[in-house]
């Protein structure tokens, strides 16, 4: 061994490609073999005569070939589908711009909209200061008491309220390891022997104790899997008509689905907008006196319903900008991979990758995030 | 002052950090250790025991040990105790105390079998006769004296009685027992009716049919400054005192086989395996030994110097001494005095006792690659290669728990692992071998032919009731085959031939995991005291041993399996004294932090002083992930390593040696290392 130079060793292997070997695999009593780059196909690096080698190098050559030519086929035909990609791509971004244009136009209308009903309730608030202070105090009671509703009723526990979800997710998302450290404390000495080994036995395998239970009770799992869950989902929804970021997760969120959400077709719809609206003001400002409890409804309902239309359109200007700012490829080539996902199975794992986004592991019930 | 406040308030800031991952008081301290609570409180002078009939019978010294005034109460509780001396060549004593059988007890205490090789009864030296002498400074008493070997004598001293071995020429001592007077031995007894034997600790309860039946006694090594030994604690290589002068607050060095999840890298704590065996040594350069076959949960003390300073026994002063104390819960007193006079003689006579070393297959030797789990044969075919690719040498692919159908050893998951026996040849192709791993729990369920066999057989471990136990291992409810039986090893080792070993070929080797025993759901992880083995044995008498006779049966397996020609190659993670003649062990689950790196060192070196000469750490710890620099200087240590492995929790990123780059490996490890090695 000590003849090779820099420690390699040259096989001439005729037929077959040349190549530089280990000196470790010199004379080391082991035959290369077929698609084995680890030895010698003709045999050259056993020359000691401890073992006779036969010479392979055609049948590795062909093998070599075959699958050169497999990978050639593979990359044609990659080739061909990504330029489809690349036109399918092309049209994409284009209309993706053209509704973001047209959005914003719209917004524009909307928001002057809205600014001027804006006006108008403010105008109605007023009135109604000096009018009846007392009938707005028990508005403000009323409010309060359906406030408080939902706690008694996590009192008295005749139904799942939203502020208990709100609450058990809360403690759930501040510190598991610690409730979880907590539990086994305490309660190791009271769980029945098949508890006691699971929890002990979840040290080692990583599972959370939680989990563990869940196996031995099938009816428990339900409930306690169940409950966060549903929590986490009500109480995003409630987020979501409070602060505008909480929309925006939601917006990427459902990106699947909110293409087909219903897209202006074309002026006329905003035309029809600017001038209901209108209609609807000026038929409201013709009477400058006191408006009827009837107009004043009338016009929060509006005002309501145009502020709901401006977030909507808000998080879907603010979703198409931040889809537009990814770095697609070159050609963007992989527009369309935007919001979709891609899954395989393996075994017992479901791998997930829905690019732009994230990747997931998913054993059964449990999800891991991949980097 | 104030800095005195932060660092005491840090201590304990430690202290509680550590109680996340070391479960301290899932495991008894010695102060709720009712034997060892006891022992320790024991003042030196104590014992009253004196040496009565003393003669010459079978080639032994014997004599009956008595209280000195007889009691007025429990008179009938303290029966005499027999106790010989009997010599071997080479410079060995042994001592065994028990209870009379002729008297007849509750029950016959248990001795340790299957540890002592035959071959050393045949170097018993028949004794002719016994000299009396009256010693110097022993108040004018009697000492009956023998011949031990050239140049050293065994003395049995009657009132108080002791036992020791000196020097001829100038009656200088060697190693002394019963010379502080802390003997102690429980005898067993009758439970009176308002008694209450049982003990209960953390909801489990210890039934303690026999009642308390603990022994302590002292020990000391004279000419000695350090003592070693006693594996398995992650500790120094000299062992640290325990108690005395100086010593703030230490548990004893506890021996018993435990499961820790994620032990201290500096704790007396008892881990996975033990061997009660300690070496002495002085500056003067001489050695001597001193090993106590008994397999009950054992607790020692290392003494400081003027532990005794209020005792008032006075012992020679003129040499330098350790002195030290032994606490064991049940057996008999079946101890081996080694006069060394080197370190080397020390270990060779220890040998002699209980086996040298297996020879290892040359393969064996080499670098094993491991991991919770390499989970399928592509998994295996990939690494496999990548070794070759890199040029990185390695011997040795493992398998873990994760390859068996749901846990039931001896099976293949048939979707990761659908041709064993292929993926096997092609490794030993290239000249390497497989390792899977079987553990002694057995998947309680009838469709599994292993479990249907044990228990038709009534082949498993019982319980304090009669029925089989039931305990939680991986597979969930299991059941443990009682490795005492001989004619149960015999059945296990069948078990590894290749016929009934669906998927094995010659170059499959075994890991034997959990075998001390583990039991998820047991008191402190491990079976029950009061679960019952062959003739009644409990578990307490021979825990510490449980992981011996699993691996004896396994090695054993192998042996057959290759007719008697092939080197078996076993790894266990339980061991007890005499387990080197059956394979290799490992310091179990460490961590991968710098501290368990350092404490490998001394753990290592402590096996090999103790003839487990086969041993090693996991390379880059288990738990958690090693910093690159972690790893390369633990594989430069790793390749010093008797037992070279790397292995990983399946929690931890993968760390085969090529994915750290060329030049943190090759540079650092393969190319100056690995070539010491290959």
């Amino acid at each position: 061994t000590s003849a090779c130079p820099l420690g390699k060793f040259y096989c001439k292997n005729i037929g077959h490609a040349p190549s530089f070997l280990y000196s470790s695999r010199v004379n080391d009593g082991i035959c290369g073999m077929i698609c084995s780059r680890a030895d010698c196909c003709d045999g050259s690096d056993e020359y000691d005569g401890k073992v006779k080698c036969p010479f392979t190098c055609h049948e590795a050559g062909k093998v070599a070939m075959e699958s050169l030519k497999r990978k050639i086929e593979v990359y044609q035909e990659g080739v061909i589908l990504r330029k489809v990609e690349i036109g399918l791509a092309k049209r994409a971004i284009a209309r993706d711009k053209a509704e973001l244009s047209g959005l914003k136009n719209e917004r524009e209308v909307v928001e002057k909209v809205v600014h001027q009903l804006e006006g108008q309730v403010r105008k109605l608030e007023q009135e109604p200061q000096e009018k009846d202070d007392k009938m707005r105090e028990a508005r403000n009671e009323k409010v309060e008491n359906e406030e408080s509703g939902p706690d008694k009723n996590v009192d008295s526990q005749t139904e799942p309220m939203k502020a208990s979800d709100v609450e058990k997710q809360g403690q759930a998302g501040e510190s598991p390891s610690d409730q979880n450290e907590k539990d086994e404390h305490e309660s190791s000495e009271g769980l029945s022997r098949e508890e006691l080994g699971r929890l002990v036995a979840s040290r080692w395998t990583g599972k959370k104790s939680g989990e563990q239970v869940e196996e031995t009770d099938p009816v428990k799992n339900d409930q306690e899997e169940g409950g966060p869950d549903a929590g986490y989902e009500e109480s995003v929804a409630d987020n979501a008509g409070r602060s505008s970021t909480a929309q925006y997760k939601i917006g990427v969120q459902d990106l699947k689905n909110s293409s087909d959400i219903a897209t202006p077709s074309g002026k006329s719809w905003l035309d029809k907008i600017q001038e209901t609206a209108q209609n609807f003001l000026q038929s409201v400002n013709l009477f400058s006196i006191p408006v009827a409890n009837l107009d004043a409804n009338k016009i929060r309902k509006e005002y309501n319903h145009y502020t709901a239309k401006l977030s909507d359109l808000e998080s879907r200007i603010s979703s198409l900008t931040e889809k537009l700012k990814f770095d697609f490829g070159k050609q963007n080539e992989f527009y369309l991979f935007y919001g979709r996902c891609f899954e395989l199975k393996q075994d017992k794992y479901v791998y997930k990758v829905c690019p732009f986004r994230n990747a997931t592991q998913e054993d059964g019930s449990s999800e891991t995030q991949l980097g | 002052m104030k800095m005195k406040q932060v660092a005491f308030l840090f201590l304990i800031f430690l202290a509680s950090q550590t109680v996340h991952s070391w479960k301290k008081d899932e495991f008894r301290a010695c102060d709720q250790t009712p034997f060892c609570k006891r022992a320790r409180f024991r003042k030196p002078g104590a014992c009253t025991l004196i040496a009565h009939d003393v003669s010459i019978s079978d080639g032994d010294l014997t004599a009956k040990l008595i209280p000195k005034a007889p009691h007025d109460q429990d008179q009938d509780q303290i029966k005499p105790l027999t106790l010989s001396v009997s010599v071997y060549q080479d410079g060995i004593m042994r001592l065994k105390i028990d209870e009379d059988p002729s008297l007849d007890p509750p029950k016959k205490r248990f001795q340790v079998a299957d540890v002592v090789i035959s071959e050393f009864e045949t170097k018993k030296l028949w004794l002719q006769s016994a000299s009396t002498e009256k010693i110097n400074g022993d108040d004018g008493g009697l000492s009956s004296v023998v011949y031990l070997s050239d140049g050293y004598e065994a003395v049995l001293r009657h009132d108080p009685f002791e036992v020791y071995v000196r020097e001829k020429a100038d009656n200088r001592r060697v190693v002394s027992l019963n010379s502080h007077g802390l003997f102690d031995f429980e005898q067993l007894r009758v439970k009176k009716e308002d008694e209450d034997w049982e003990e209960r600790f953390r909801g489990h309860t210890d039934t303690r049919p026999y009642g308390p039946q603990s022994i302590s006694f002292d020990v000391s090594f004279y000419g000695s400054d350090f003592v070693y030994g006693i594996p398995e604690h992650a500790s120094s290589f000299a062992l640290k005192p325990t108690r005395g002068p100086g010593v703030e607050e230490s548990e004893p060095f506890r021996l018993f086989n435990l499961d820790v999840f994620e032990y201290l890298h500096e704790s007396p704590f008892g881990i996975y395996g033990s061997i009660p065996f300690m070496v002495s040594h002085g500056k003067s350069g001489q050695s001597s030994g001193f090993f106590w076959l008994n397999a009950a949960e054992m607790q020692i003390d290392v003494l400081a110097k003027g532990w005794d300073a209020e005792g008032g026994i006075l012992m020679p002063t003129e040499q330098s001494r350790i002195d030290t104390f032994w606490m064991s819960e049940a057996g008999i007193v079946d101890t081996f005095f080694f006069v060394g006079p080197g370190p080397k003689d020390v270990v060779k006579q220890y040998v002699s006792v209980t086996g040298l070393p297996a020879m290892p297959q040359l393969f064996s030797t080499g670098y094993h690659q491991c991991r919770w789990n390499y989970r399928d044969e592509e998994d295996v075919e990939n690494v496999d290669s990548k070794f070759d690719e890199h040029d990185i040498p390695y011997d040795v692919l493992w398998l873990d728990i994760e390859h068996t159908n749901g846990k039931r050893y001896f099976t293949w998951d048939k979707m990761l692992f659908p041709h064993p026996e292929e993926m096997q040849r092609k490794l030993a192709a290239k000249g390497r071998h497989m390792v899977t791993i079987v553990d002694p729990h057995i998947k309680r369920d009838e469709s599994f032919h292993l479990h249907k066999d044990a228990s038709q057989r009534g082949y498993y471990v019982k319980d304090a009731t009669g029925k089989d136990y039931d305990g939680w291992c991986w597979p969930g409810s299991s059941s443990y085959p009682d490795m005492l039986n001989p004619e149960i090893r015999s059945w296990w080792a069948e078990k590894f031939s290749y016929d009934n070993y669906v998927g094995s070929t010659p170059s499959l080797y075994i890991w034997n995991d959990m075998n001390e025993p583990s039991v998820f759901n047991g008191p402190e992880v491990t079976m029950p005291r009061d679960a019952l083995h062959l003739g009644g044995v409990e578990h307490r008498e021979l825990h510490n041993a449980y992981g011996y006779y699993f691996h004896m049966a396994t090695a054993e397996g192998l042996l057959k399996r290759g007719d008697g020609k092939d080197r078996p190659f076993v790894l266990s993670r339980a061991f007890f004294a005499g387990s080197q003649r059956y394979g290799a062990v490992w310091t179990g689950d460490n961590s991968a932090d710098w501290d368990h790196l350092r404490v490998s060192v001394p753990m290592v070196l402590t096996l090999g002083l103790t003839g487990m000469t086969f041993s090693g750490a996991d390379v880059g710890g288990f738990f958690g992930n090693p910093e690159p620099e972690l790893l390369v200087r633990w594989y430069q240590l790793g390749a010093y390593y008797p037992f070279f492995r790397g292995h990983a929790h399946h929690d931890t990123k993968r760390r085969e040696p090529w994915l750290f780059g060329y030049d943190i490996f090759n540079v650092h490890v393969n190319s100056t290392l690995f070539i010491l090695m290959y």
